[in-house]
């Protein structure tokens, strides 16, 4: 496997709920390595989601460091981290969200509209992107004319679009029926793999720890051990 | 973002909450146009007090009298032609004349008379001085016994055997001042058998008539030299008749000094600096500008309280722009985070909120312009029924003003709410469900 990618070093963060100090993610360290798929598994509660926010840089940890690129995210002003987004990063969520007033199209060209890719080109790649995910003919449907999946697909085009090293996915199926979550996922891991991009997954379910080349079950905030799946993972792809 | 792709987007998102838009757009309307409106019947009354006085005469001329100052030996200043010749150099000075007025008589086909005003000024200035005819031409520097006439001038003839009760009830005569005889005398027994004969008349021609409104109506304008020349000749018959007086004979030794001149400013905006200027050398200098100055101070805080009156409406759209964007975002909160999270820069998401309500602010000026255009001419149509002095003019730039003020007022009512929405953390954007 490539080198590291992201390096997580001593992170924590931890949230104030009243006089209840909640220790989310509790020093922790880890590297994510270039053009692997990386599944950050565990129950609710455990951190995972925290710790996704944290790298893709939503969030600030409270102390320790996140080096992406040799840069430390947690240095970062609100403006560097949007254009650090805009460059490195593609974001699949749980909920899909997408713009509600905006057609298949223009939410997939969203990422370009604003890296001022003229419109001409952004347009061309969508295009290409919602072919790859298979929804060439919904271009022009609104989100709520689609359904869970197709709006899912979409979000996926988007995350994609700008062919950004890495694609962070939050539950990227859990709003879908088992058979879609297997379509999804194998588009996911698929387009990952073609672009030879790193795909981070939060998931609490074990099936779609199936995809990773590592996982890292986590537990209170803490890695509780890393699996690593690669030998078997290509003996199976074989 | 480009600024294209940030105006589509802003309009997408207007168009998305039509009513809401609507009805703010409908705020600053009535804002732009209740302050144009107020503002437009401020510079109305400006005009019509102008309209008011220029019907007195030229605001452009200064009238300079030497009142007292003659008699004053610690001035030696005087109105005579080296000092014309001063204020004919000044700058922004476009011509000088000495005005001279006189009372006498102009006389019909040997028959008719009429009293009247014979002002002598320089012919060459007459045009500049502000005189225009109706019919005619203005004097020339060559005319030597031309006049020109007011309008009112003709219906002042009489026949001069009637007495007054007589004259009431007859007809009065019709003159054709262009074609009949016409002359100027001294004499005011003339036509009646008291007439003297010793006095001549001087034959003149007229060439021009005046508007039969306005200042000069009464008045007939001639050159200057065949006025001294009738004038002269007066003095020299009644000091034969009655003896010679005093300040005749005291005035006589000294050289030729003027009561009264008009000096033409170039325009409006120089006729306080040459006035001033005239001033301070002594002479006493009056000009229409002075009265408008006047009335415009007298009505300042009229036009003031109408002016605070349309702000205020626009303070209430101001606030009714920043309202509608602050529960835009409220609505919006989920949609600027995922913006944030796909790469929206926080300059991004502010200028997006400001472009619209900018865009609400334009709008709102741009139909209140509009909508201020017809309401200022339905406003002149009504006080012109009502014969009331009230005017509302509204000139170009108050237009342009409007619509960027409006404009103006939208950016500044949405920097609040669009440095709220750049603030929102992207992540608790998203998670709102």
């Amino acid at each position: 496997m490539g080198q590291n990618i992201i390096k997580i070093k001593h992170v924590k963060k931890i949230y104030q709920m009243g006089k209840e100090v909640i220790p989310a993610v509790d020093d922790l360290s880890l590297n994510i390595r270039k053009e692997e798929i990386c599944c950050l598994l565990g129950k609710s509660g455990s951190g995972k989601s925290t710790l996704l926010n944290l790298i893709a840089g939503l969030e600030k940890p409270t102390s320790g460091e996140i080096i992406f690129h040799k840069k430390h995210m947690e240095r970062m002003n609100e403006d560097q981290l949007a254009s650090f987004r805009q460059k490195y990063v593609g974001f699949v969520f749980q909920s899909y969200n997408l713009l509600p007033t905006l057609t298949a199209m223009e939410n997939v060209t969203l990422p370009l509209i604003f890296r001022r890719v003229p419109v001409k080109e952004r347009n061309e790649l969508a295009m290409e992107m919602l072919k790859a995910v298979g929804l060439e003919e919904r271009a022009y449907h609104k989100p709520h004319e689609m359904s869970g999946g197709q709006q899912q697909r979409v979000s996926i085009a988007r995350a994609f679009i700008n062919r950004p090293e890495v694609v962070f996915a939050d539950e990227p199926t859990g709003n879908l029926d088992t058979k879609t979550t297997y379509e999804m996922m194998d588009l996911i891991t698929g387009l990952a793999k073609k672009h030879k991009q790193t795909l981070v997954i939060v998931t609490h379910d074990l099936e779609l720890s199936e995809y990773a080349d590592r996982i890292v079950v986590m537990q209170d905030g803490k890695i509780d051990h890393i699996e690593e799946r690669t030998a078997e993972k290509e003996r199976g792809s074989l | 973002m480009s600024t294209r792709d940030l105006i589509d987007m802003a309009l997408r998102n207007l168009w998305k909450r039509k009513l809401r838009t609507v009805l703010t757009v409908l705020g600053v309307v009535i804002g732009t146009v209740s302050i144009v409106i107020m503002i437009s019947i401020g510079i109305g009354m400006n005009e019509s007090f102008r309209q008011q006085i220029e019907q007195w005469g030229n605001l452009q001329v200064i009238q300079v009298n030497n009142y007292g100052a003659e008699n004053d030996p610690t001035k030696k200043i005087k109105l005579n032609k080296e000092t014309l010749n001063t204020f004919s150099k000044m700058e922004y000075v476009e011509a000088v004349t000495p005005v001279v007025t006189e009372w006498m008589y102009l006389t019909c086909n040997k028959k008719y008379l009429a009293d009247v005003s014979l002002v002598g000024i320089w012919p060459e200035t007459m045009e500049a001085m502000g005189y225009t005819v109706v019919e005619g031409r203005t004097l020339t520097a060559e005319d030597k016994d031309a006049i020109v006439v007011g309008g009112a001038v003709a219906q002042q003839f009489y026949n001069p055997k009637l007495n007054w009760e007589m004259r009431w009830n007859s007809e009065p005569p019709t003159v054709d001042l262009f074609n009949d005889r016409i002359t100027i005398t001294y004499d005011y027994n003339y036509g009646t058998r008291n007439a003297d004969k010793k006095i001549k008349d001087y034959k003149v021609n007229v060439i021009g008539k005046m508007s039969d409104s306005g200042s000069n109506s009464y008045s007939v304008v001639m050159p200057l030299e065949k006025l001294e020349e009738i004038q002269k000749e007066k003095k020299e018959y009644e000091e034969k008749m009655y003896g010679s007086s005093s300040s005749g004979s005291q005035s006589k030794s000294k050289e030729k000094t003027y009561q009264q001149v008009s000096v033409k400013v170039e325009d409006m905006e120089h006729v306080e600096e040459v006035q001033q200027a005239i001033k301070d050398m002594g002479f006493s200098a009056y000009s229409l500008t002075d009265e408008l100055k006047a009335m415009q101070e007298t009505t300042k805080m009229l036009r003031m309280v109408l002016g605070a009156i349309g702000a205020i409406s626009l303070i209430v759209a101001a606030i009714g722009i920043t309202n509608t964007m602050v529960m835009a975002i409220y609505e919006r909160t989920k949609e600027i985070g995922i913006m944030k999270v796909i790469g929206a820069s926080l300059s991004d998401i502010k200028r997006l909120f400001l472009a619209e309500a900018a865009f609400i602010g334009f709008a709102g000026g741009v139909i209140g312009a509009v909508i201020s255009f017809g309401m200022s001419h339905i406003v002149n149509i009504v006080a012109a029924q009502q014969a009331s002095q009230m005017q509302s003019s509204i000139p170009i730039w108050l237009y342009a003003s409007a619509i960027l003020f409006a404009t103006f007022i939208g950016v500044l009512s949405g920097y609040l709410p669009a440095k709220r929405a750049m603030r929102l953390s992207a992540l608790t954007a998203i998670r709102t469900e």
